[in-house]
C-alpha cells in the first residue's frame, strides 16, 4: 500500500519504537443519540477481545513485554498508539495489529467499559473534579448545536443505549484504509514501515463522510452557564471561538501574546500572577488558543487533539465560592487591557525570550514528536509545527503580536461556565452589577488594593435572558 | 534468568552509544556513566551524562517531607515552603527572580511527598551557569515578607480545597490517621485542614523549618542530560560552596508495633462508587531493600492487571472498576494499600472478602516460577523504557536518592529483585501482609 500516508521519525539510537496510527474519526462523527461511540470503539479496540483472544488472554500475552497500545478518542481524531522495546518487538507487533484488525466486539468488554464511563460522567466529572465538569460545561456550551457540541464520553444516556451492533457498524464505517496515517518513530528499519502498510492492507476500502467544519452560533454579550452544585469553591471556564490555526505566522504571534497572557501550569503567566501570585485566591490561572484537555494532568499541549476550529479559552481554577464574581471580574478585565493596550515592549521581549526556550520542552520524547508529525499533515503544515515554534518566533515583532490579539481577541462577546453552590444568588449578583468587594486575611501591597477598588465594580453587561442555570444531575444527562 | 541478563546487555548497547561506558561487565541495571560527588559542607551532587541534544535537567532533591513535620499543629509546612521556595531571595527579590527564570525558558516546577521535596528545571545547556547561580541561591538566601508568606498561605488553603473535590485525598487524609498513632505519616503531605487554616500566624516557624532542613547534608543535586562533570563541578563548587552545613534531625518518633487490625468507614459527601483500601504497614526503606523488591512482586502478582483476582473482579464478574496495588518505598514502615472501587454498594463485603482470600492464598502457597521470572522481566524493562529523557531519568531516580542519598540503590534494588524467590514471597506476605497489621477503610459517597 505505497499510498498510504506515512510520517516516519527514526531515531537509531531509539532501543524502543514507538507507533502511532491516526483514524481520521472522532465525536464529531457520533450519530445522534449515540454520542459516545467514537470513543467506546477506540476503547474496544484497546481493551477487548479480539477474535483469537479473549482480553485477559491479550493481558497476559503483552504483560512480559513491559508494553502495552492504548486509544485516545478526541473530537476529530482516534489514535491507535502504543511502544515497545526492540528486543520484543515481533510479539508485541502481532498482539497490536490483531487488537486493530480483528477485534470480536464482545459484550461484556462492552459492558465493562460502558460502565467506567458512566462512572466517569455520573460520578467523576460531576462530583469529583469541578474544573474539568466548568471546561466540559464550556465546550458543549460554545459548541451546542453542531458536531462539536457534546464531549467526546458522550451522554449517559446515549452511552446506555450504545449496543456491540453499534460499535462493529461504527468500526466497519470509519477504521478504513482510506482513514488511517501511519506514524512510526524509534529504532525500527524499513522492513518494518512495509509490513506495517501492507497489514493495515487488510482494513476495509472507505472514507469517511466528510464533516463540516463547525461554524458555532454567534456569541451576543456574555452567556453563562452556572452550573450548581454543593462546591466548596469555584470554577471558571470561559471562551469564545477564534478563527485561526496553527501554521500561519499570524498563529504563532497569537500564542506569543497567549504565552504572555496564560502560559499554561506556569508562573509567567500574567493571569497567574494577577489572581494568585498577588491576592492567594486559587491554585492557577491560564489561557489557550487551542484546545488543551486535562490540563490538570499535564504541562506540556497534547498532541492529537486538533481541531478544525479553535476558541480562546480562559481556566480560572477553583476560588473561594464568595470570590467567584470578584475572579470573573478580574480574569475579563485583564483580557479587556491585553486588547486594548496589547504588549508593552518589555513585555514582548521578555514573552518572547521565554518562549522561544520554552517550546524546546515541548516534545521530549519520540512518541510525542510522532504526535506533533501527525498534526502536521492534520494542519497541512509543510514542514514542521516545532520547527516554526523554534524559527518564527524568535522572528517575530511586537507590532505583529499586537496586530494579532487585536485582530482574534475581543473582551465583549464570550460564553462563560462557572460550577458554583448557589446559583440564583450569583446570577443576581451578575445581572445587577452588585459590587464584589474582596477582604484578605493578610495584608496585601497598596497596589492591589487600588486595583481591587476597579476590579470590584468592573462593569460585566450580563442579562437576566442569558444566564441558565443548570442542576449538576442534569449535565450530560 | 541467563537470557535476561543477555537482554538487557543488549539495551546498554543501544542505549549507551555515545556515552562512556563500563557496564558491560557488571550487572548493573542503571544504564548510564555517572560521576557522584560531595563539598565539604556535605552537599552531595551527581552529573549523568546522557544523550538529549542541547537539555539539561537540575534536580536538587531535599530529604525532608511531610514526614519531617514533628510539632503537633505545624503539619502542611514542607509542601508550603516548596511555594515559598519560588518567592525569591535577598539577591533576586521576587519579580527579578520570577524575569530571570522566565528569561530561561526553564520548564520547571516542585513537588512535595510524605519523604522529600523535589525542585526541578529542564533548560537549554547554555543557561547552566545561569541555573545554578540562581538554584544555589534560592536555597541559601531565601528571603520573603510576611505579607507574602500569608499570600501564599492563602494559594496552598486553595489547593486544599481544590483536593477535597476528590474522593481520593479525603481517603488518604482518614486512612493515614487512622493507622498512625505516634509517627508524622500520620498526617498526609497537604496537612491537617486546622493546620493549613492556622498558617498565616506561623510566618517565624516557617523561617525556623527553612534552617533546620535546608542545609547541604539534606540535599542532593542531579544534574543529568547534555553536560559533563567537568562543566558541573567548578560551577557548584563555586555556587554551594559557601553554604553553611548545620541541618538538625527531625525528632520523629517511632510508631508503635500495631497490635490489631483497625477500620472505619469514611462518608464522603461527593459522589463516588464506593472505594476500599486495604492498607499494611510495609518495612522501612532501604534497611529491607530485599523485601521491599519481593513485596513489589507480590502486589503485581496477586492484584495487578494479569493476576487472577483481577481477572475475576474486573473482567468475568465486572464488580469492580479495577482493583491495583500501591506499594511505595518510604523512609520508615509506611502503608503498603491494595485499593479497589466497587460499582455496587451491595458488593463492598464480597470484594474486601477476595482481596482478604487472596492475600491469605499467598500467604499458604508458593508463587510459580516462571510467572515470577516474567514479572521480574517485565519490571526490569518498565523501568528501563522510562529513562528515555533526561527529565524521566531525575523522575525516576528521585525517591531513591531521597531515602538513600544515592543512586547506586537503584542497581541493588533491580538486583535484589532478581534473587527473588517463591519462598520470600511467601515470607514477606506472612511478615507484613497479616491481620495485626492491617487498617482498612470503605469510602462511600452520597445517595444519589
Amino acid at each position: 500500500m505505497p499510498d498510504k500516508q506515512t510520517v516516519l521519525l527514526p531515531a537509531e539510537n531509539d532501543p524502543t519504537i514507538s507507533f502511532r496510527l491516526w483514524f481520521k474519526v472522532g465525536s464529531q462523527n457520533d450519530p445522534v443519540g449515540k454520542e459516545g461511540l467514537a470513543n467506546l470503539t477506540s476503547m474496544m479496540l484497546a481493551e477487548g477481545a479480539t477474535e483469537s483472544r479473549s482480553y485477559d488472554e491479550i493481558v497476559e500475552a503483552l504483560y512480559p513485554l513491559a508494553a502495552s497500545y492504548h486509544a485516545n478518542t478526541h473530537v476529530e481524531q482516534s489514535i491507535f498508539y502504543g511502544r515497545v522495546h526492540s528486543d520484543k518487538l515481533d510479539k508485541y507487533y502481532d498482539l497490536y495489529l490483531d487488537a486493530l484488525l480483528n477485534p470480536a466486539f464482545v459484550k461484556e468488554d462492552l459492558d465493562r467499559l460502558k460502565s467506567r464511563v458512566l462512572n466517569y460522567l455520573k460520578n467523576t466529572l460531576r462530583y469529583s473534579s469541578d474544573e474539568e465538569l466548568g471546561k466540559a460545561a464550556l465546550y458543549n456550551f460554545v459548541y451546542n448545536g453542531t458536531p462539536y457540541g457534546h464531549i467526546p464520553e458522550g451522554t449517559v444516556s446515549s452511552i446506555e443505549s450504545i449496543t456491540v451492533e453499534d460499535v462493529r457498524d461504527f468500526y466497519e464505517k470509519y477504521y478504513t484504509k482510506d482513514n488511517v496515517v501511519i506514524g512510526i518513530g524509534g529504532g525500527f528499519n524499513q522492513s518494518l514501515v512495509l509490513k506495517l502498510q501492507n497489514d493495515l492492507g487488510q482494513l476495509p476500502d472507505g472514507k469517511s463522510n466528510v464533516i463540516a467544519t463547525p461554524s458555532p452560533d454567534e456569541i451576543t454579550g456574555k452567556e453563562l452557564i452556572l452550573v450548581e452544585k454543593d462546591a466548596n469553591a469555584t470554577a471558571i471556564s470561559i471562551g469564545f471561538p477564534i478563527d485561526i490555526l496553527r501554521g500561519s505566522r499570524e498563529w504563532y504571534a497569537l500564542a506569543l501574546a497567549n504565552s504572555w497572557f496564560g502560559e499554561h501550569r506556569n508562573s509567567s503567566s500574567h493571569l497567574y500572577q494577577v489572581i494568585r501570585e498577588a491576592r492567594g485566591l486559587n491554585y492557577g490561572d491560564y489561557s489557550y488558543i487551542e484546545r488543551y484537555p486535562n490540563g490538570g494532568s499535564r504541562s506540556k499541549p497534547p498532541q492529537n487533539v486538533s481541531l478544525r476550529q479553535q476558541m480562546f479559552e480562559i481556566w480560572i481554577r477553583p476560588v473561594p465560592n464568595e470570590n467567584g464574581h470578584f475572579a470573573l471580574r478580574a480574569a475579563i478585565r485583564e483580557l479587556e487591557q491585553l486588547v486594548e493596550n496589547g504588549l508593552t515592549e518589555e513585555q514582548f521581549q521578555l514573552t518572547q525570550e521565554f518562549f522561544s526556550k520554552y517550546v524546546l520542552h515541548y516534545a521530549p520524547t519520540t512518541m510525542a514528536r510522532l504526535g506533533y508529525a501527525l498534526d502536521d499533515e492534520f494542519y497541512g503544515i509543510s514542514g514542521s509545527h516545532l520547527e516554526n515554534l523554534r524559527t518564527i518566533i524568535p522572528e517575530l515583532t511586537r507590532e505583529e503580536v499586537n496586530q494579532a490579539i487585536r485582530q482574534h481577541l475581543q473582551y465583549k462577546n464570550m460564553k462563560i461556565a462557572m460550577v458554583v453552590p448557589d446559583a440564583e444568588q450569583l446570577k443576581d449578583a451578575l445581572i445587577n452589577e452588585e459590587q464584589s468587594p474582596i477582604e484578605y486575611s493578610t495584608p496585601k501591597d497598596e497596589s492591589v488594593y487600588e486595583e481591587d477598588e476597579k476590579i470590584q465594580s468592573y462593569p460585566l453587561d450580563i442579562s437576566a435572558d442569558d444566564v441558565t442555570i443548570t442542576k449538576v444531575e442534569e449535565m450530560f444527562e | 534468568m541467563r537470557t535476561l541478563l543477555v537482554s538487557i546487555f543488549g539495551l546498554f548497547g543501544i542505549l549507551l552509544t555515545g556515552v562512556g561506558m563500563n557496564q558491560a561487565v557488571s550487572a548493573d541495571i542503571f544504564p548510564y556513566d555517572y560521576e557522584v560527588r560531595t563539598l565539604d559542607n556535605g552537599l552531595k551532587y551527581f552529573v549523568i551524562p546522557m544523550e538529549s541534544p542541547g537539555l539539561v535537567s537540575y534536580f536538587s532533591v531535599v530529604r525532608t517531607g511531610s514526614r519531617d513535620e514533628y510539632e503537633p499543629g505545624h503539619s502542611g509546612f514542607a509542601h508550603l515552603f516548596e511555594h515559598m521556595m519560588f518567592r525569591g531571595t535577598k539577591n533576586f527579590p521576587g519579580e527579578v527572580y520570577d524575569r530571570m527564570v522566565t528569561q530561561i525558558g526553564a520548564d520547571g516546577n516542585a513537588y512535595t511527598t510524605d519523604d522529600y521535596t523535589l525542585y526541578y528545571m529542564t533548560f537549554s545547556a547554555s543557561d547552566l551557569e545561569k541555573v545554578v547561580h540562581l538554584e544555589s541561591d534560592r536555597f541559601q538566601n531565601l528571603e520573603y515578607s510576611e505579607a507574602e508568606f500569608q499570600t501564599e498561605t492563602g494559594a496552598v488553603y486553595g489547593e486544599y480545597r481544590k483536593g477535597r473535590t476528590n474522593p481520593w485525598s479525603v481517603l488518604y487524609e482518614e486512612i493515614y490517621d487512622m493507622a498512625y498513632d505516634e509517627h508524622t505519616y500520620q498526617h498526609t503531605t497537604i496537612g491537617f485542614e486546622e493546620d493549613i487554616k492556622a498558617m498565616p500566624t506561623m510566618y517565624d516557624y516557617s523561617l525556623s523549618f527553612f534552617n533546620r532542613y535546608y542545609k547541604p547534608e539534606n540535599v542532593v543535586l542531579m544534574v543529568v542530560g547534555d553536560v559533563s562533570p567537568e562543566q558541573v563541578s567548578p560551577l557548584v563548587k563555586t555556587y554551594y560552596g559557601e553554604w553553611e552545613s548545620g541541618y538538625e534531625k527531625p525528632k520523629i518518633k517511632d510508631e508503635p508495633p500495631q497490635q490489631e487490625p483497625r477500620s472505619t468507614e469514611v462518608d464522603y459527601s461527593g459522589r463516588t462508587l464506593p472505594i476500599i483500601d486495604i492498607a499494611y504497614k510495609g518495612p522501612a526503606f532501604p534497611e529491607n531493600v530485599k523485601e521491599m523488591a519481593a513485596i513489589s512482586l507480590f502486589g503485581e502478582m496477586a492484584f495487578g492487571e494479569n493476576s487472577t483476582l483481577y481477572k475475576q473482579l474486573v473482567l468475568q464478574e465486572q464488580k469492580v472498576q479495577f482493583v491495583a496495588p500501591s506499594f511505595d518505598n518510604n523512609r520508615d514502615p509506611g502503608l503498603l494499600h491494595i485499593f479497589s472501587m466497587v460499582k455496587d454498594e451491595e458488593d463492598v463485603e464480597y470484594v474486601r472478602e477476595q482481596i482478604l482470600a487472596t492475600v491469605n492464598t499467598y500467604r499458604e502457597t508458593f508463587v510459580d516460577e516462571s510467572e515470577l521470572t516474567e514479572l521480574k522481566s517485565r519490571q526490569k524493562y518498565q523501568f528501563l523504557l522510562d529513562l528515555d529523557t533526561p527529565s524521566n531519568v531525575a523522575h525516576n531516580l528521585a525517591r531513591f536518592v531521597a531515602l538513600t542519598g544515592g543512586v547506586q540503590i537503584v542497581n541493588e534494588y533491580y538486583s535484589a529483585l532478581e534473587r527473588v524467590t517463591p519462598r520470600d514471597i511467601l515470607e514477606v506476605v506472612n511478615t507484613y501482609f497479616v491481620e495485626t497489621n492491617r487498617n482498612e477503610l470503605v469510602l462511600k459517597g452520597a445517595q444519589q
